[in-house]
């Protein structure tokens, strides 16, 4: 018996054999070689963020993407003033104070002593070198195109620590606008966009391990105070359930965004308003939504609060129109729509005897993956609608599909379509919103209604108090007076921070992750 | 052999550029870079600005005819997103998903050898019954599920091992341990039939007859008989994983070619996409002719003049 055992191993074919013993081998053995040698726990005041994305770029003039900003923006790179998110009101950073000279153009002091990470000066000049990178047409910088889009801005340095800045038309609240613009490191190329960003800020890059990490160290030169986190750690992972999954084990101690369905664990996990408000945007050209009593009628037909607390978060808080209480304009005497069906049905109706096609079939377009639930959201809201007696046709499109009816030139035919779409405004002033919305010019805009036109340009050139009336004007006529759209909710965003830290996240954590706001128990 | 080898590489070469004619006019039809790249409130005016900046105005020939020019200068364009050539992104995420492909089907093959071969031993046993339970399960079992689980079980609950990441060994585990379930499931199930079917063939009742202690008759006759079935199936599940393991990388934050092409198609980032989907199909066109290869040493009866 024993002899043919032997018989036997020694009869196996060497091919065979050497599978086997390769295959082991390596299985074990792969694994270990030619990998990066292992990520290192939080250790102590270094911390591990992880993000939901890796960034492709860490380029400052691009930190109005949101997976660039929660990296670079007020960490590497700082902006001259800053928008605070608990009143949009606009305070020093680079900048200490400002003045207007005209209309058009403003005067910034700048602050003294301050230097770049890798020890150049920072000066007027440095700030002329950076507006005039970003609003280069050279480079596609994100910032340009999303707060600076057809203006032009000519920078100069008066002198060392004074910085002019003349726009070619009224630029009222420039110190606000200007919260968005992050200044960096003079002579950085201006044809191409930068992955090594050198700044001012607090933090500097120490490497980006594409596809695994980004690491950030303290400037211990840093101008302001000196920040508790010495070293941050930025790592990405798609799925929510594994960034709580890592901030509970102890692999990340921070996950700025996971779902409403990952955030069960009171200990941890917290919601704040993320700045973003949804709304169901009506294309008021098109019978029958050129009708008010039908506008009226689709509006109390959503029972917001049966979405509230089931699809959606409890958190949620139904909205009277495109921003947040806390920004300048927002109009605080309109009221959410009730949910009144039998009035919606007598308004329809009303409108039917009046020869409006109520009975046509309305376009219901939504995006996917917008937010988490939005698929449901607009499955409750065709249900609501075909409850009060309309036809409705639900689409649900990718991205780019749904921007063909978001964006001009919008997709032909035009139909009656009532499109769900999701605004972010956390700079502190209705301008960031009603122009592109609402204005007949307005690239997002459904609307030709030249009183409102001219109600958001005179609030855009105007400052102080009689700017805010004419923004809360605007929004009056926009969702009381003329019912042009369908405003749902003001969302929140959950995020689980470790028990070892303090970190409160606010309306702008969306767009930007200061380190220097997160510190130790 | 070499007639062999260059006649395949010559095939392989139409087959490529079939394959880049056909990826460069699918991926312009999923739509304009211009449009994700720039923020939802661009105007009609800098979207137009964007497109003729980066010629997707021109007529689609003569992107294409750009597009080869630059292509034989072995140039494949910058990845719009990144700003970094497109080869460059591609051979960084590459290695990572070669070396995952690797481990997990040598550790799949072993498993399915030693398992199929010992099922296929006595056939209708516990052992083999059990083998074709778990093998099913293994095949079937949708991996995202598998991978969530994992983590919640063996990170969060009993933390054996780290949620994911890249990094030593503990790190390998739950990525290959999710990924190999299918192809061994599938493996053990084909090479236990095959066996199964093989030991009632004539040249096993020879072997029989012989004298051959019974072990030596299925583990060197019948197994070395059924490794060509065996070989088919892997060479297919290793494709699979060749081209990236999409979901895999995804839960457990593995950055591979799989991941960058699938934000490489969402962002539209054509440069990506065309030079990810070149240097995967000539991975996989390597991978066949190795498996060619490997028939031939198997069964000396295929000759590959």
């Amino acid at each position: 018996m024993r002899s043919a055992m032997d018989s036997t191993r020694l009869r196996l074919p060497a091919s065979l054999r050497g599978v086997l013993a390769i295959g082991l081998a390596l299985a074990v053995g792969g694994a270990i070689l030619g990998v990066p040698a292992g990520s290192v726990l939080a250790q102590n005041r270094s911390i591990t963020i992880v993000l939901i994305e890796e960034p492709n770029l860490l380029d400052p003039c691009m930190s109005s993407q949101s997976a660039v900003g929660r990296v670079v923006k007020q960490n590497i790179a700082e902006t001259l003033t800053f928008i605070d998110p608990k009143d949009g009101s606009v305070t020093p950073r680079l900048a200490t104070s400002w003045e207007k000279v005209d209309e058009s153009t403003w005067r910034f002091k700048l602050r003294r002593g301050v230097k770049y990470q890798d020890g150049t000066p920072f000066n007027a000049q440095a700030a002329v070198d950076s507006i005039n990178r970003i609003m280069s047409p050279i480079l596609d910088c994100g910032i340009r195109s999303q707060f600076f889009a057809g203006v032009k801005l000519t920078p100069r340095a008066l002198d060392e620590l004074t910085l002019q800045i003349k726009a070619d038309r009224p630029v009222p609240i420039l110190p606000t606008t200007i919260g968005t613009l992050t200044v960096y490191k003079p002579k950085t190329d201006a044809k191409t966009f930068d992955r090594n960003p050198i700044g001012t800020g607090p933090y500097r890059l120490v490497r980006w391990t594409v596809g695994q990490e980004i690491i950030l160290e303290r400037n211990e030169n840093y101008w302001g105070t000196k920040p508790p986190v010495q070293r941050a750690r930025y790592i990405w992972r798609s799925e929510s359930a594994v960034r709580t999954a890592m901030v509970k084990t102890g692999e990340a101690d921070i996950s700025p965004t996971i779902t409403v369905q990952d955030a069960n664990d009171p200990t941890l996990d917290f919601s704040y308003p993320n700045a973003e408000t949804t709304r169901l945007k009506l294309d008021v050209s098109q019978p029958p939504l050129n009708d008010r009593r039908v506008r009226i009628a689709l509006n109390l037909a959503i029972d917001r609060e049966a979405i509230r607390g089931s699809i959606l978060s409890k958190d949620v808080i139904p909205a009277t129109q495109l921003i947040f209480p806390s920004i300048n304009g927002h109009n605080p005497d309109l009221k959410v729509w009730p949910y009144d069906p039998e009035r919606a049905k007598r308004l329809l109706a009303e409108a039917r005897r009046d020869g409006v096609p109520v009975d046509s079939t309305f376009y219901l377009v939504g995006r996917t993956e917008i937010h988490p639930g939005v698929t449901e959201v607009m499955q409750a809201i065709q249900a609501m609608f075909t409850a009060v007696g309309l036809k409705t046709e639900l689409t649900m499109l990718e991205v780019s599909q749904w921007l063909k009816y978001n964006r001009k030139p919008f997709a032909t035919p035009r139909r009656a379509t009532v499109l769900h779409n999701m605004h972010d405004n956390d700079k502190g002033d209705a301008q960031f919103t009603t122009f592109a919305n609402y204005h007949s010019k307005g690239s997002n805009s459904y609307l030709t209604d030249t009183e409102l036109d001219g109600l958001i340009e005179k609030a855009v050139a105007t400052s102080g108090p009689e700017r805010r009336r004419l923004f809360q004007t605007a929004f009056k006529r926009i969702n009381e007076d003329f019912v042009y759209e369908i405003p749902l909710f003001h969302m929140v965003g959950y995020t689980r921070v470790a028990k070892h830290l303090k970190y409160q996240p606010s309306i702008s954590s969306n767009s930007e992750i200061r380190i220097e706001d997160i510190s130790f128990r | 052999m070499g007639q062999f080898l260059s006649r395949r590489a010559l095939q392989s070469v139409f087959s490529l550029f079939g394959l880049i004619v056909l990826v460069f006019f699918l991926v312009r039809l999923t739509g304009d870079p211009a449009v994700l790249f720039l923020p939802i409130n661009a105007s009609e005016e800098e979207v137009r600005d964007f497109t003729v900046k980066h010629g997707y105005d021109k007529p689609i020939y003569v992107q294409f005819l750009k597009f080869l020019e630059k292509a034989v200068r072995l140039d494949f364009g910058t990845s719009i997103r990144r700003n970094v050539p497109a080869v460059e992104a591609v051979f960084e995420a590459y290695p990572f998903s070669l070396r995952l492909a690797a481990v997990t089907m040598l550790l799949s093959i072993v498993i399915a050898l030693v398992v199929g071969s010992l099922a296929a031993y006595k056939p209708n046993s516990l052992f083999d019954r059990l083998a074709s339970v778990l093998s099913l399960m293994g095949a079937s079992t949708p991996g995202f599920w598998i991978a969530i689980m994992g983590i919640l079980v063996f990170a969060v609950q009993l933390r054996w091992l780290p949620t994911s990441g890249v990094g030593g060994v503990p790190y390998w585990i739950m990525p290959i341990a999710t990924l190999a379930l299918r192809p061994t499931g599938v493996m053990v199930q084909v090479l236990r039939g095959n066996m199964v079917a093989t030991m009632s063939t004539a040249f096993i009742t020879t072997a029989r007859a012989k004298g051959l202690p019974e072990r030596s008759v299925v583990f060197v006759h019948a197994l070395r008989n059924s490794l060509i079935s065996l070989v088919t199936v892997a060479g297919d599940q290793a494709v699979g994983l060749v081209n990236g393991a999409v979901v895999i990388e995804t839960v457990f934050g593995w950055p591979g070619i799989g991941k960058l092409m699938i934000d490489a198609i969402l962002q539209r980032d054509f440069a990506l996409v065309e030079t990810a989907v070149m240097v995967t199909a000539l991975a996989i066109f390597a991978l066949n002719i190795v498996i060619d290869l490997i028939y031939a040493y198997l069964d000396p009866r295929i000759r590959l003049a």
